[in-house]
């Protein structure tokens, strides 16, 4: 028996539309669905798991702060030999499935796509908005497409992906707080004016 | 507030790491008289200078690390992961 599909918990809590202060350069926020995969290599096996992933998906694990993406696969550095795999939705734990297969018992693999929700925030002012949020310096030169951070937003235990030179930031955030934190993005986001897709 | 370079995600705030100790103290061995284990849980020296001690990233890499500050100006002189051997600075 599968689960069930998930859930957003921000389902009731994203209406189009346009919100905040009128201007020519809002921030564009919206939900990106998404299977998410927590890959932990065991102790001193971090080598067997990027080679497995090497071979299996053609995807070199990125090195501390950063992303690789290979296919629909992007790998995200969350610490040391451990990574978090995003992919487009796709039937229900066959990424995690996919994964495990190709590393054996040389990485722990966790299908995360319930517990995790993926917020995307984009537009001229994005990391002016996030910056009221978080401590990493996301200027241009210190932070640019591609670079991931672990670290708190909104006073809550966040992975920061800069996912695309727009500038467009991915955030990942326990969808048990999804809510709270979509309420503080919002909130920051106020003062720039925001579009819900 | 406190800089702390982690040597996996870079210069951080104080806030994402967990203060964890002294990072000198050694288990005494196991059959070690009830007293030493008495120092090692609770006797600490409170330097005023240079000072070894444990912080986690909690908030970031998740790691434990050996930090270098000075107790009395806070500065951080050096940051290292938890296996590296790190001697303290006499000045």
């Amino acid at each position: 028996m599968s689960a069930p599909e998930p859930v957003s918990p921000l389902a009731r809590h994203l209406t189009a539309g346009r919100y905040g202060a009128p201007g020519d350069a809002p921030v564009y926020i919206s939900e990106r669905q998404c299977v998410l995969v927590q890959l932990f290599a065991r102790k001193g096996r971090g080598d067997d798991v990027a080679s497995a992933m090497q071979a299996g998906f053609d995807l070199q694990l990125p090195s501390p702060g950063n992303a690789a993406s290979a296919g629909e696969i992007t790998a995200l550095w969350i610490q040391p030999d451990a990574w978090m795999l995003v992919a487009p939705r796709g039937s229900e734990g066959a990424l995690a499935a996919r994964i495990k297969a190709a590393c054996g018992d040389a990485g722990s693999v966790v299908d995360q796509t319930h517990g995790r929700t993926v917020l995307h925030i984009s537009g001229r002012r994005a990391a002016w908005v996030l910056a009221k949020l978080c401590r990493v310096d996301l200027h241009p030169s210190a932070f640019g497409p591609g670079r991931v951070a672990v670290t708190p937003v909104a006073d809550l235990a966040c992975v920061l992906h800069h996912s695309d030179a727009a500038p467009g930031f991915d955030l990942i955030v326990f969808s048990s707080y999804a809510v709270s934190f979509l309420e503080s993005l919002t909130h920051a986001a106020l003062e720039t004016g925001y579009d819900v897709a | 507030m406190i800089r702390i370079d982690c040597p996996y995600c870079g210069p951080r705030d104080e806030v994402e790491f967990a203060y964890r100790g002294d990072a000198t103290v050694r288990r005494p061995s196991a059959d070690a008289p009830a007293d030493a284990f008495y120092d090692y849980v609770y006797t600490r020296r409170n330097p005023r200078g240079w000072h070894v001690e444990w912080w986690h990233h909690a908030a970031g890499c998740r790691q434990f690390l050996k930090v270098v500050r000075h107790t009395m100006t806070h500065e951080v002189r050096q940051v290292a992961p938890a296996t590296t051997v790190v001697d303290v600075p006499s000045e």
